[in-house]
């Protein structure tokens, strides 16, 4: 799950630590620059999380619009990768749960790992994906929060804790409880083939 | 041997790599010998492979992706009016209360040397925005470049002060109206008032370093704003310089500048622990 998306060097840090202070100070092209840098990885987020582009760039919009607005209030005592993650994973969930689901999990009865280009294995793959989006929606938002830069933003374990602030014995807890709830809720999509099939 | 309940309690960080290898050893001893635990396991990796499996974004053109954010991109609003930190709300709620007051009784008068820990700062702020979004295009670089200088000096008096946080605010501000003063500046009559308005806000910058480094903060962050400050009023002129000569030259082409490239970097992984516990 390791991220290799526009890390920044520590030469790196220190440019990206100006584009930071120019962009807080209103200078749009090094607010450019920024975007530049991170784009990639904000759509990512976003698409993973919503599953349609046009969708996914109107949300890393708002992300970047957000993180804009509040430059001016970010104090460089965390990495600015992680700060974005956090304003990233934020804006993505509350755009999913805005959106309802539009597949019923009753409807997915067969589990699905293929990922043969079949059409209807590609279809339900896609409904599979969207129930599986849905339920990370579903969740309480402490463990939502931490699954989603988990799931979205392919985050390890410490990337999370520093992300969001919290003690890694936090992170554990929150993903463990965040997957039992998601287990519950997929029911037999997350069995084996064999074992759904028998069940 | 571990519990069943314990092995449950652990499955999850246990297919995500984050034991210790003595507690995976304990956990691969009871799943040997526990068909529901092991059967639990494979949903909990299959529930992995699921999360793991949500697909990344197709290729998607940078540029459209800039233009369309840059239209709804916010015009500087947070920085002609810095942050406003909790202490100073009270300052602001006072500043109103001042500020109608001074209107009920017809006065003109707006605390228009206030310095940013002054209660009446604000009141200060809001005079220039009015100043400065009334004034004439020809009056407007004059205003622009008074105001630049006034910041400038907010900035060393906090400095002096010993509130750094309040400097940067002001040297923050500073960057705001030194850009938005730049097509001005640019297109300005007399190159040379330009010119000599660049050089004496750079005179300033440096005295504002100087305070800070004298007065025993050395806050580094002021440091690199007016380090940044310079660089951005050299970037003016440098643009005045290249911009300034009105004849046509055939055969040349722009060259875009480099973007930097960024580097990549492992993955830690961490000790496990677990020092809370929700539901």
């Amino acid at each position: 799950m390791a991220q290799s998306e526009e890390v920044p060097s520590s030469e790196g840090d220190a440019e990206e630590r100006r584009l930071i202070d120019r962009s807080a100070a209103g200078d749009q092209e090094a607010f450019r620059q920024l975007v530049l840098r991170y784009h990639r990885l904000v759509i990512n987020v976003a698409f993973r999380a919503l599953g349609e582009v046009a969708l996914a760039e109107d949300v890393a919009q708002d992300v970047f619009i957000k993180v804009y607005k509040s430059l001016p209030t970010y104090r460089h005592d965390k990495p600015f990768k992680h700060w974005l993650h956090r304003v990233a994973a934020n804006t993505v969930t509350d755009s999913l749960r805005r959106r309802r689901p539009v597949v019923s999990l009753d409807g997915l009865e067969q589990p699905l790992v293929s990922a043969g280009s079949d059409p209807q294995d590609v279809a339900a793959r896609h409904d599979l994906q969207r129930a599986v989006r849905h339920a990370i929606a579903s969740l309480p938002p402490h463990y939502r929060d931490t699954i989603a830069l988990q799931a979205f933003g392919e985050l390890s374990y410490d990337e999370i804790a520093k992300a969001l602030d919290i003690p890694l014995g936090t992170v554990m807890s929150r993903l463990n409880g965040a997957k039992r709830l998601l287990r519950e809720r997929l029911g037999d999509l997350v069995r084996p083939a064999e074992e759904a099939n028998t069940a | 041997m571990l519990s069943h309940a314990t092995t449950r309690d652990w499955l999850i960080p246990y297919a995500d790599g984050m034991l210790a290898v003595d507690e995976r050893r304990r956990i691969d001893g009871h799943i040997a010998g526990c068909a529901s635990c092991a059967a639990e396991l494979r949903e909990v990796r299959e529930l992995n492979l699921l999360l793991v499996t949500l697909p990344p974004a197709p290729p998607i053109a940078f540029a459209p992706f800039w233009l369309n954010l840059q239209a709804v991109l916010p015009q500087r609003r947070a920085l002609r009016m810095p942050r406003i930190q909790p202490y100073r709300r009270l300052g602001i709620a006072f500043a109103m209360a001042a500020t109608a007051v001074l209107v009920a009784a017809g006065s003109a008068f707006a605390a228009p040397a206030a310095l940013p820990d002054n209660p009446l700062y604000p009141v200060k702020q809001l005079e220039e925005g009015v100043r400065l979004s009334l004034a004439p295009a020809n009056e407007r670089l004059t205003i622009q470049l008074q105001l630049a200088n006034e910041r400038l000096r907010e900035a060393q008096a906090m400095a002096s002060n010993h509130k750094p946080r309040l400097a940067e605010d002001s040297l923050r501000a500073f960057r705001v109206v030194v850009n938005d003063a730049a097509a001005g500046l640019k297109n300005s009559a007399d190159p040379k008032v330009a010119k000599d308005a660049l050089h004496k806000l750079h005179l300033k910058l440096d005295a504002v370093e100087r305070e800070n480094a004298s007065r025993g903060d050395d806050d580094q962050q002021v440091k690199q704003l007016v380090e940044d400050a310079n660089d951005e009023l050299d970037r003016i002129e440098q643009e005045d310089a290249v911009e300034a000569p009105p004849t046509l030259v055939i055969g040349e082409q722009s060259t875009p500048r480099p973007t930097p490239q960024p580097t990549a970097r492992p993955t830690p992984r961490p000790t496990p622990s677990d020092d809370e516990h929700h539901h």
